[in-house]
């Protein structure tokens, strides 16, 4: 790939990437199991289920964790393939890599299960590692899986309601949502950039001059930024905003709600009282 | 005879103290009038729009605002802030500035909410505008997924929703389909005529006679040059041209191209 494509590549694959997740809403408008859940409860369920993967020492009880995920993926219409490739990519994948060298006897001494040599350097995987390693890449592929349906089962805004439920601090919150509604434009305006640019410059650029190009378009989008915000603050001022935002409830819990949150609530005991106490 | 909103005196702004933007313009807004505001671009139409809503005080004149001075003291009164913001509502050139909001719901009920409404009745208020507007099928939508029609016409139901009496509206058809503007236009009207104040800066001549009983022109020099009905200031070609506020269209005349000055009718022959 030549390395002008470079640039052009990571620009779109990243725009790509943003506007997909604008689309994964289509998700958290289906009429599925977890679609039609309470937020707050569906949120706290899943706090559980992440609190009970995170205290479990045991790959059998993170794998039922982790079926019980895929089921309610299922239940709620998620395309099976769309997950999955959205949950062993990147973070577990990446954990893959932080993990490995724990397995070798050199950073975990233990009982070996597997050596081999190379240039002439010993190399012992201990059944210790491999375990630790295991449940650490377990921990984190659950961990992530169960956020990702949570995301992608509850449309954005409740997901930011809930935060407040949650006592996160309201500035927070307001700035998070304002980032979301902003990238998007911003997005548009990169798209918009680089097509004017190559509209002038032709489609091949010197890797020296993309840079350059990029480097301006990071200055340009900086300045439009500024710009906005003292705009859209004005916005705000103009509808009565005053430094406390006033959001709308309308959250409605149904009995379903609270056996879902029982359910995880009592995973998370059975799975306290499995590390702790059983033995 | 009608109460007076909005006084403005010698009114001037400056942006840094260093660019002027408004110069002396006085200007009276009565209860239920419409007001067209129009002039070249940078002549200062934006500015006092936002000066008539109290983003910005003047640094010379003074600006009231039923019967109240609007200046920097006013944030200080805060009964007098929210009273305001109930009954002034500014609808921006630029929707993406206007929608800050996840979806449109959320953007509509944002100012009922902020004017610490009850949450009934601010899903009351979002009932009654989207009903009017034809929004339902966009309410669970990002603004960032409408086009630019569907934004400005959310960025009105935003205003709309506060039921403010004072409408302030930036280039409210600028880049709009003609359907949309009809519609626009056709909201403007029908809340004038239930009693909401309209001021409007304009670029668009052809919608002046709809919603404004008197244009105030805006010069080079940042103030107002003319005031006047709009049959009167639309039928004056010269001064039009002279301001920069006619189009220009070359025409093919028989076999030969020629430019020249060019006004749409505002009357149409059915």
């Amino acid at each position: 790939m030549k390395r002008s494509c470079f640039i052009e590549k990571s620009l779109m694959g990243t725009v790509a990437f943003l506007r997909e997740s604008v689309f994964a809403d289509d998700y958290a408008a289906k009429k599925g199991f977890l679609q039609a859940r309470d937020p707050r409860f569906k949120t706290a369920a899943v706090f559980f289920l992440v609190l009970s993967v995170l205290f479990s020492r045991d790959i059998p009880a993170i794998a039922v964790i982790y079926l019980i995920t895929l089921l309610s993926a299922g239940c709620s219409f998620i395309n099976p393939v769309f997950f999955l490739s959205r949950t062993w990519f990147f973070i577990p994948f990446f954990t893959l890599f932080i993990a490995a060298p724990s397995v070798f006897s050199v950073f975990t001494p233990g009982e070996p299960l597997a050596s081999f040599r190379i240039g002439g350097f010993l190399l012992q995987i201990t059944r210790q590692g491999a375990a630790g390693a295991l449940i650490f890449f377990s921990r984190v592929l659950v961990s992530v899986s169960l956020c990702v349906l949570l995301s992608l089962t509850t449309k954005h805004f409740a997901l930011l309601k809930v935060l407040r439920v949650f006592r996160v601090p309201q500035i927070f919150v307001m700035t998070l949502g304002m980032c979301y509604r902003y990238i998007f434009l911003f997005i548009g305006i990169i798209q918009d950039t680089y097509t004017a640019m190559k509209s002038r410059c032709g489609y091949a650029v010197s890797p020296v001059k993309g840079q350059r190009i990029v480097a301006w378009n990071i200055a340009t989008l900086w300045q439009r930024s500024y710009q906005m915000q003292s705009r859209v603050y004005d916005a705000m001022l103009s509808r009565g905003y005053t430094g406390e935002t006033y959001l709308y409830g309308g959250f409605r819990a149904g009995v379903r709600d609270v056996f879902m949150l029982a359910a995880a609530a009592v995973i998370f005991f059975f799975v306290l009282w499995q590390t702790y106490c059983s033995s | 005879m009608a109460n007076i909103l909005f006084e403005l005196k010698q009114a001037g702004y400056s942006y840094f103290g260093r660019f002027p933007a408004l110069c002396s313009v006085d200007l009276t807004i009565m209860q239920g009038a419409k007001t067209a505001v129009i002039g070249a671009n940078g002549t200062g139409k934006s500015t006092l729009l936002s000066m008539l809503d109290a983003l910005i005080f003047p640094d010379q004149g003074s600006v009231k605002a039923f019967g109240m001075p609007l200046d920097d003291k006013m944030q200080e009164n805060s009964d007098f802030t929210m009273a305001f913001r109930r009954r002034v509502g500014l609808v921006f050139q630029n929707p993406d500035i206007q929608l800050f909001c996840p979806t449109v719901r959320d953007d509509i009920m944002f100012g009922p909410l902020q004017l610490r409404m009850r949450d009934s009745e601010a899903a009351k208020r979002l009932d009654k505008v989207v009903t009017e507007l034809k929004l339902a099928s966009l309410l669970d939508r990002s603004p960032c997924q409408l086009s630019i029609g569907e934004k400005k016409k959310v960025a009105i139901a935003s205003v709309l929703a506060i039921q403010p009496e004072v409408l302030l509206l930036d280039e409210p058809t600028a880049g709009l389909d003609p359907q949309t503007t009809r519609d626009i236009i056709d909201i403007l009207v029908s809340e004038n005529l239930s009693g909401t104040t309209l001021v409007t800066a304009t670029h668009d001549l052809h919608i002046i006679e709809e919603i404004a009983d008197t244009v105030h022109v805006f010069g080079p020099e940042r103030n107002i040059i003319r005031s006047a009905p709009p049959e009167e200031v639309l039928s004056d070609r010269t001064f039009l041209q002279a301001h920069n506020l006619v189009h220009i269209h070359r025409h093919r005349h028989k076999d030969a191209g020629v430019s020249h000055a060019h006004q749409h009718d505002v009357k149409h022959h059915h």
